[in-house]
């Protein structure tokens, strides 16, 4: 009785009772182990809080599309492919062509998506990208117009992603940006009622036409982590799990606002949302860098 | 109507193409590939690597120049579906997606009967490899998104290649690789009139065969073969084609497949060397 008395608290005082290791606290307490790192002002993989992830953009990498782009952020990479094809135009709006924006989000990028439609959180990427290009007036619809009345061109732009690690919603929007940049589709005529295109080899400025974009929106997204009280610049999968809710900034290359959403997180105060203004501004100049350097 | 998209047009079609006068369209009677510098058994150059998708257990991305396409594992992980009895057997699913933008003309964002088709074969080609048995109660799930295809024989081929080694990526146990190639059979020289059938020569075997070949092709054969076991885990031959011309092509594809081992034992390697540096 008395040995087990005078060994007991030396024993604790040497070795905590109960520890792990910092991978088995990640995995208990995920927002616990974040916050350690916040604190610090630091991520776990090692940004900073206003950090963005090393980002690439390619062209022209699908050549059945008539224009498309890969983007990466980071472990986020997704795939746009452009395809025009030729429909009957709506009867109230004779000479529009069709835009048609679609985000795929599909089990293989992550074991977090199922087979079968699309989810919620891909349909909500889909229409938030088909907002914020129909309402900035990217394009004007009439280009495509190939025979009023009687056919226009449809653009089937389809984001495909291939690997998930958060922030969808400026990897989508870069990618359909590039994408479109990249488009080329051969100059059609219309002959009773069959619209044919040229079969030559190469394409150029005389047989084939690129899309005028009025504007190149750009994003960036922020999470708010313990309701608004840290920002973190593009989020990861690991954070957006652990986050309230984020707020995205779409930004036109003349720094005029396209969109600002902001889910979540209670509210959140004028100034933060100055700031992430301000911190897209400088993140929107540094993608259309990236994205002009590989347009050469 | 799918509510769950953005809609477009309900029907549009690709435009018709119109050939210039002196356009000249690669055809079998010039007894050259579509791909000039090939020869007919030879194979396009394969990139292959591992571990491009960040939350997948094993993955791998193939590309045999204009063919690409990711594949993803998932697993080994329980089985959730509700009904499901007991099984004392791992259970394998293979999805295959075409993106809507991989082929000339655009295809649909819902699952067709082709892809339905292909993934139920490359279950049948992959499981003989897997070591179901060791994994009773837990489900294996492979996916596929063909981000562009030239070829279908190929593609499909390279489906074969890229799931096996992503599976072993993924360290799941198997006997051995699976290795996939694709043939066609394409008749070239002068075109000769049916009738004269009794001279006819035997077809060409062009390996690998890319889309303007398949256009020609009187029949084709896919291949997944296990190189270090010299078995064969599937056959699939469609179209028209004499006996001794089916044997002569099954011994092509086998060769090739050991050349394609090779290049996925490197690109195995490679990973694990990855994996030593990083620790």
């Amino acid at each position: 009785m008395t040995a087990l008395e005078s060994t007991s608290p030396s024993l604790a005082a040497t070795s905590p009772a109960f520890t792990f290791s910092a991978s088995t606290f990640q995995k208990l307490h995920p927002t616990e182990f974040f916050r350690k790192f916040a604190s610090q002002g630091v991520r776990p993989d090692g940004r900073l809080l206003n950090a963005f992830r090393p980002t690439t953009v390619h062209y022209g990498v699908i050549t059945t599309a008539n224009g498309s782009a890969m983007v990466r952020i980071g472990g986020t990479t997704v795939v746009c492919g452009v395809k025009a094809e030729v429909a009957e135009p709506k009867l109230h709006t004779p000479d529009h062509g069709y835009f048609v924006p679609n985000v795929d989000l599909s089990p293989i990028c992550s074991g977090a998506f199922r087979p079968g439609p699309p989810s919620a959180q891909a349909q909500v990427v889909s229409e938030s990208i088909d907002r914020v290009l129909k309402e900035s007036k990217v394009l004007d619809l009439k280009d495509l117009c190939i025979e009023e009345g009687k056919a226009v061109w449809a653009l089937w732009v389809d984001v495909v992603c291939v690997s998930y690690d958060g922030n969808i919603y400026d990897a989508a929007l870069t990618a359909v940006m590039a994408a479109l940049a990249n488009v080329r589709i051969r100059k059609p005529t219309y002959d009773e009622g069959v619209v044919k295109v040229s079969g030559a080899e190469d394409m150029n400025d005389d047989n084939s036409f690129k899309l005028k974009l009025a504007r190149t929106p750009l994003s960036a997204t922020f999470a708010l982590f313990d309701t608004s009280l840290t920002v973190l610049a593009d989020p990861n999968d690991s954070e957006e799990s652990i986050c309230d809710g984020s707020i995205s900034v779409t930004l036109d290359e003349h720094g005029q606002l396209c969109a600002v959403s902001k889910v979540g997180a209670g509210s959140s105060s004028q100034s933060l949302l100055k700031q992430c203004i301000d911190r897209t501004r400088e993140r929107a100049t540094e993608l259309r860098a990236i994205m002009s350097q590989q347009q050469q | 109507m799918d509510r769950k998209r953005v809609a477009g047009p309900e029907l549009s079609v690709a435009p018709l193409i119109e050939y210039p006068v002196d356009h000249k369209r690669w055809t079998p009677q010039q007894e050259k590939r579509h791909d000039s510098k090939r020869q007919p058994e030879d194979m396009r150059p394969i990139y292959l690597k591992t571990g491009l998708i960040g939350q997948a257990s094993g993955s791998a991305y193939i590309e045999l120049e204009k063919t690409k396409l990711a594949c993803g594992v998932y697993g080994p992980k329980p089985v959730k579906r509700i009904g499901q009895t007991f099984s004392g057997r791992g259970l394998l699913t293979c999805e295959i997606k075409f993106a809507t933008f991989s082929c000339a003309k655009r295809r649909n964002q819902m699952r067709d009967p082709q892809e339905k088709e292909l993934s139920q074969i490359l279950t049948q080609a992959l499981s003989p490899a897997i070591r179901l048995d060791l994994l009773p109660k837990s489900a294996i799930e492979v996916y596929i998104t063909v981000l562009e295809s030239d070829g279908l024989g190929s593609c499909f081929s390279a489906a074969i290649t890229a799931a096996s080694v992503a599976l072993a990526h993924a360290g799941i146990e198997m006997l051995d690789l699976v290795a996939g190639c694709s043939a066609s059979y394409i008749q070239t020289g002068p075109a000769r009139s049916i009738s004269s059938g009794a001279e006819s020569i035997p077809p060409q075997i062009f390996m690998d065969a890319d889309l303007e070949e398949e256009k020609y092709e009187q029949g084709s054969i896919v291949l997944a073969y296990m190189p270090s076991l010299n078995e064969v885990t599937h056959v699939l031959q469609s179209g028209k084609a004499e006996g001794s011309i089916i044997s002569q092509s099954v011994e092509h594809c086998v060769e090739a497949c050991n050349k394609i081992y090779a290049v996925m034992h490197h690109a195995l390697l490679e990973s694990v060397k990855e994996n030593q540096t990083q620790l």
